[in-house]
């Protein structure tokens, strides 16, 4: 042992610029405005856990049957690549898969049973913009809806004289499959995301 | 040399491992009439029709991988994980395998494992290819603790924001990502420019400079491993002071003059490169020097 020795790393000036910079840059985008919220992968933990908890290993995204879970980098670091579904274009297709693949618990196991997910998933709530929908508004009979949805019965019933789809807001697991399967000439559903994540 | 192929070989399979475990994963998905870009219909994969169980036996990239039911964890992951308050008994088993490595054989990791080594032999090549044509880049020299300063830095603000951020600036994580992304969506996103940036810094600014100065899982695999009892040796009697040893050593050490710290990756170029077979890899005193304070000689 020529030199050096265990000395601890004594501060420097340098030492200080870099972490000045460093930190500062950091802060400033962790505060960075919160952009609009999107939709966790299904068994996700409520937010700020969440974030606490995703490594941003994408393994959720990678065992996902139709790739609908979907990651994108961004200046605001606390939820840059982390997981996050657009059900217009994807939805969930209720596996369960990601929450069994993530490795540090911010998605809970959940099983693939049809009554467990019933019970514990709640990505989102729906709402409805009757003004659009096809049923609705009378222009037509659609129920494309309540044809896709899994909890068809519970989480959507049909009503009224065109049979329009009425949510159940506590029955509804937030999967999204009606909201793709809304026609483009209507896209009346939205799930409006339980967490508040940003993207 | 057993040692070098070993290592190359190490290499290679975790490099393709990146590519071909998302391309195995999606083979296998599209099989099933599924996948990110296959077009079918939602309904028939839905809970109520039920998927075909397939369950995966090997998922992620070295910064999280499971297989076959064992699940390992990078320990940057884990000190994080920690530190934000998502730690639980799993997450220390599962950086334990690397914890012990590390212990063993200090930042190894960097030279046997990690998928940012092709990107830094790019560029150590330009760098070759520069000076051999007149324009030398520079080799900035920063203060030796500054990766130390900047793991620090990322973990204090990984508490203060409470997200694990040490995944956006680790080389290896972000090339695990962008990889996943050209082989399920067909294209990178915007954390390849971290990627490109690092390139141009070992390349134009400092020789291994990412590795050497900014990483923060190297700085962390130093610290795991600063009692490491394995270390280049040099026989002092062999030794004619040529300093091929110190030319090849990307991580600044230098086992012409016994100068070791904690940034030797154990990657045996010195000792293979020796043309007194004057050095050695084996057990001894560890070198227990977290980092040299003078510069090289």
């Amino acid at each position: 042992m020529s030199d050096g020795g265990k000395r601890l790393p004594p501060i420097t000036r340098r030492g200080l610029l870099v972490g000045g910079v460093a930190l500062g840059g950091g802060v400033l985008s962790l505060i960075s405005p919160p952009p609009a919220a999107r939709l966790r992968p299904p068994g996700a933990l409520d937010e700020p856990d969440f974030t606490r908890r995703c490594i941003r290993c994408l393994r959720c995204a990678e065992v996902c049957p139709p790739g609908a879970i979907r990651f994108a980098t961004s200046f605001g670091m606390a939820g840059s690549d982390t997981p996050y579904i657009e059900a217009r274009s994807r939805p969930c297709t209720l596996c369960m898969r990601c929450t069994q693949v993530c490795p540090s618990g911010a998605l809970a196991p959940i099983d693939a049973d049809r009554t467990v997910v019933g019970a514990k998933v709640r990505m989102g709530h729906p709402r409805l913009d009757r003004q659009k929908c096809i049923a609705w508004q009378e222009s037509g009979e659609c129920r494309a809806c309540y044809y896709v949805c899994p909890y068809a019965g519970a989480a959507v019933r049909l009503d009224g004289r065109q049979l329009g789809p009425v949510f159940d807001r506590e029955a509804c697991v937030g999967c999204g499959q009606c909201e793709e399967a809304c026609p483009e000439a209507a896209l009346a559903i939205t799930i409006d995301p339980r967490n508040g994540a940003p993207s | 040399m057993l040692y070098q192929w070993l290592r190359r070989s190490c290499l290679a399979l975790s490099c393709a491992a990146l590519y071909v475990v998302p391309a195995w994963h999606l083979a296998r998905l599209r099989g099933n009439g599924a996948g990110p870009a296959a077009g079918s219909n939602w309904a028939d994969l839905a809970v109520s029709a039920g998927v075909p169980e397939m369950a995966p036996g090997i998922v992620g990239t070295p910064w999280s991988f499971r297989i076959f039911g064992i699940e390992l964890l990078d320990p940057l992951a884990g000190v994080s994980l920690l530190l934000t308050g998502g730690g639980a008994s799993a997450i220390l088993i599962a950086i334990l395998p690397w914890v012990i490595l590390a212990a063993l054989l200090g930042r190894f990791f960097c030279g046997w494992l990690c998928p940012y080594v092709p990107v830094l032999a790019a560029a150590n090549g330009l760098r070759a290819l520069l000076r051999r044509l007149g324009a030398g880049p520079p080799d900035l020299q920063p203060d030796r603790a500054t990766p130390f300063v900047l793991l620090g830095c990322i973990l204090l603000l990984s508490v203060a924001g409470g997200a694990v951020l040490a995944p956006l600036v680790y080389p290896p994580a972000i090339l695990g990502r962008q990889l996943f992304s050209a082989v399920f969506y067909g294209g990178v996103g915007a954390g390849s420019a971290v990627i490109v940036l690092a390139f141009l810094i070992d390349t134009f600014i400092s020789r291994a400079g990412v590795c050497r100065w900014l990483c923060p899982g190297g700085a962390l695999f130093r610290l795991l491993g600063i009692a490491s009892p394995v270390r280049v040796r040099r026989d002092r009697e062999a030794c004619d002071d040529c300093g091929t040893c110190d030319e090849v050593c990307s991580l600044a050490q230098s086992p012409m003059t016994d100068g070791l710290d904690s940034g030797c990756e154990r990657c045996g170029k010195c000792v293979a490169s020796c043309p007194q077979v004057a050095l050695r890899l084996a057990a001894g005193k560890p070198i227990a020097v977290l980092f040299r304070r003078e510069p090289l000689p």
